[in-house]
């Protein structure tokens, strides 16, 4: 049944009404700017509708598009020891990706710690790092800050002391191994990708804050 | 629901307006007034609100007892994304979350159980104002703690947590619903109480008073000052429930949450909507979409495959990948158009849950899927979610048999 309103009930909620509907209409149109392709009017309104959007309301439903990845990503990792008589070794190449790729095989329910930190961790750190002409440029501190994500995430999986020797310092090589398109396609399998290995980075005390 | 005005008695043309009749003697104003009405005057799909709130609920439940071994290294004080690298990543995006006003072990147990408890109580529509402001802190504040391990799945809970705190989700399938039911006895059942944030009683009283202790310890900041309009504003409602239950402000009050809570299913419609459209527009663009073999690399890679020989199989047919390649683009770019059409909405929107189902299974995804589920479950037609607890008991019925 609708009721009947005194005066200023009605002015309170034809007051409500036009803010909640204007503010939905200008958030929603703030929503549709951010994933739509950036365009004249997401260019003039950048400011407010970032400062609407982010943090808390950022989307990307870019998911297998516009083309799926068509690569896989394995990340390994080695570590640098020395033993107490100063003696320096090389230890081998162990697969991070590898133990992800494992811990998911028959597993109903993936867990984020295998199927996400790694790989999403790489492609922070992929994304804050240009290499052109063999030299690497680092996007400010969100480049430092992947660095010594990915650093932590391999000391973690690596252990404290490997070989019962203090680390020195650790070093990332990434692998790219393409997907052979379907058989029943024409196309020709795309060329090796030859391996990426990162320079080595030192390690020291503070890296391990935390790890356990 | 519309026929009684149609059929209702109709001022008699010809005759200055009548008494008793005067907003329908003018068409336009008589639309207006209708609009105005049922804005104000109703909290706009009690069931698609309700299976939404318990379906995100049920998701994250999920996905928290899930990670219960591993919450330590993704959110805590094991994680590679240690408190100082959040901290110094926070400090740039301001992002919201009350892990890092304390280190240690204690502090990140206790919000992390807390998360558990909170997605819990939302599911079961306890007080689900607070559970619901609850569910958006802890949210908010463990997919904060570390974005770097969220999917597509954590995105659309993360959103949802926020919409779903304007909206009166629990008209109906709450225990808010049955303790109102019980207060009134016969009475009809407005519905009033439906994650109003009234209810009455000295829990409630004792549960405001233990949220403004919280809030009160908490650092300032947008989120927190959101939840401080709430607080204040179930506060103001218990007092009018209190002492002018039957006056006018009462009405207002609730007039408001109904605007707000409408607002609210707009915008999670709307941001389904959103999802689709652009994963569908984005995909049209890609020359593997385009050439019909897009789904043959996600089932080739080593991420998404936790069953290689179920990857293996659906791959191996050209006209199966080209089919389900095809039909995935076509449902997404669709879908947005076909709600004005109720049954083919409906038959797209079975598709896409069916979808989602497999991309559970196959793709190892099943908490992402759970979460797309639910928020495609805004578009379900209430005729069949009326229907679903009375199925349910059928079955339950024949199994106990």
């Amino acid at each position: 049944m609708a009721r009947t309103w005194s005066t200023p009930a009605l002015a309170v909620l034809c007051g409500a009404g036009v803010l909640l509907l204007g503010g939905t209409g200008l958030f929603l149109a703030a929503l549709f700017l951010q994933v739509a392709p950036s365009n004249a009017l997401s260019q003039r309104y950048r400011g407010p509708i970032d400062q609407l959007v982010y943090p808390e309301f950022e989307q990307n439903w870019k998911l297998f598009a516009p083309n799926p990845l068509q690569q896989n990503l394995s990340v390994d990792a080695r570590v640098q020891t020395i033993s107490p008589t100063e003696h320096v070794t090389t230890r081998d190449w162990v697969g991070l990706t590898a133990q992800d790729i494992a811990a998911i095989r028959d597993n109903p329910a993936p867990s984020h710690l295998d199927q996400n930190m790694l790989r999403r961790a790489w492609d922070f750190y992929d994304s804050t790092h240009s290499t052109q002409d063999g030299t690497v440029a680092v996007a400010g501190e969100r480049g430092r800050l992947a660095e010594e994500y990915l650093k932590r995430i391999g000391l973690q999986r690596l252990g404290r002391t490997p070989g019962g020797e203090r680390v020195l310092q650790i070093q990332f090589r990434l692998r790219t191994a393409a997907i052979a398109p379907p058989s029943w396609s024409a196309e020709e399998a795309p060329a090796a990708v030859a391996d990426r290995v990162l320079p080595w980075w030192p390690v020291d005390e503070t890296d391990y804050q935390g790890l356990g | 629901m519309s026929a009684p005005q149609e059929t209702g008695p109709r001022p008699l043309a010809g005759i200055p307006a009548q008494p008793g009749a005067p907003a329908a003697a003018e068409p336009s104003a008589g639309r207006v007034r209708q609009a105005f009405d049922s804005f104000t005057g109703r909290a706009a799909g009690p069931y698609q609100a309700a299976v939404v709130r318990i379906g995100f609920g049920l998701a994250w439940a999920a996905y928290l007892l899930r990670e219960w071994p591993n919450r330590r290294v993704l959110y805590g004080d094991r994680s590679p994304w240690s408190d100082a690298l959040a901290a110094r990543l926070l400090a740039e995006n301001h992002a919201f979350t009350v892990l890092t006003w304390y280190h240690g072990r204690l502090w990140f147990e206790l919000v992390y159980q807390l998360a558990i408890v909170a997605a819990v109580l939302l599911v079961l529509g306890w007080r689900t104002r607070a559970s619901g402001a609850l569910f958006l802190v802890t949210v908010l504040s463990l997919q904060n703690r570390n974005v770097l391990v969220g999917d597509g799945g954590d995105n659309v809970v993360h959103l949802m947590a926020v919409y779903l705190v304007v909206t009166r989700s629990a008209q109906v399938w709450s225990l808010d619903a049955r303790r109102a039911r019980r207060a009134r006895p016969g009475g009809g059942g407005d519905g009033r109480d439906g994650g109003g944030g009234g209810g009455g009683g000295r829990g409630a009283v004792w549960l405001w008073g233990l949220l403004g202790v919280a809030l009160a310890t908490g650092q300032p900041g947008r989120v927190w000052g959101l939840l401080w309009v709430l607080w204040l504003t179930a506060g103001v409602w218990y007092a009018v429930d209190r002492w002018r239950p039957d006056g006018e402000p009462r009405a207002v009050l609730d007039a408001l949450a109904n605007m707000l809570h409408n607002c609210g299913m707009l915008v999670i419609a709307a941001q389904v909507v959103l999802i689709y459209s652009t994963a569908g527009w984005y995909k049209v663009q890609g020359s593997r979409w385009q050439d019909g073999t897009a789904l043959h690399y996600p089932l080739h890679l080593d991420y998404f495959v936790p069953w290689p020989g179920l990857s293996g199989l659906l791959g191996s047919s050209l006209l199966l990948v080209f089919l389900l390649s095809y039909g995935t683009v076509i449902l997404q770019v669709a879908f947005p158009f076909t709600l004005f059409n109720r049954r083919l909405k409906n038959v797209l929107l079975a598709l896409m849950m069916l979808e989602h189902a497999a991309i559970a299974v196959t793709l190892g995804l099943p908490f992402f899927s759970l979460a797309m589920i639910a928020a495609d479950a805004v578009f379900l037609p209430s005729g069949f979610l009326r229907g679903v607890p009375g199925s349910v008991r059928r079955v339950l019925k024949g199994v106990r048999r």
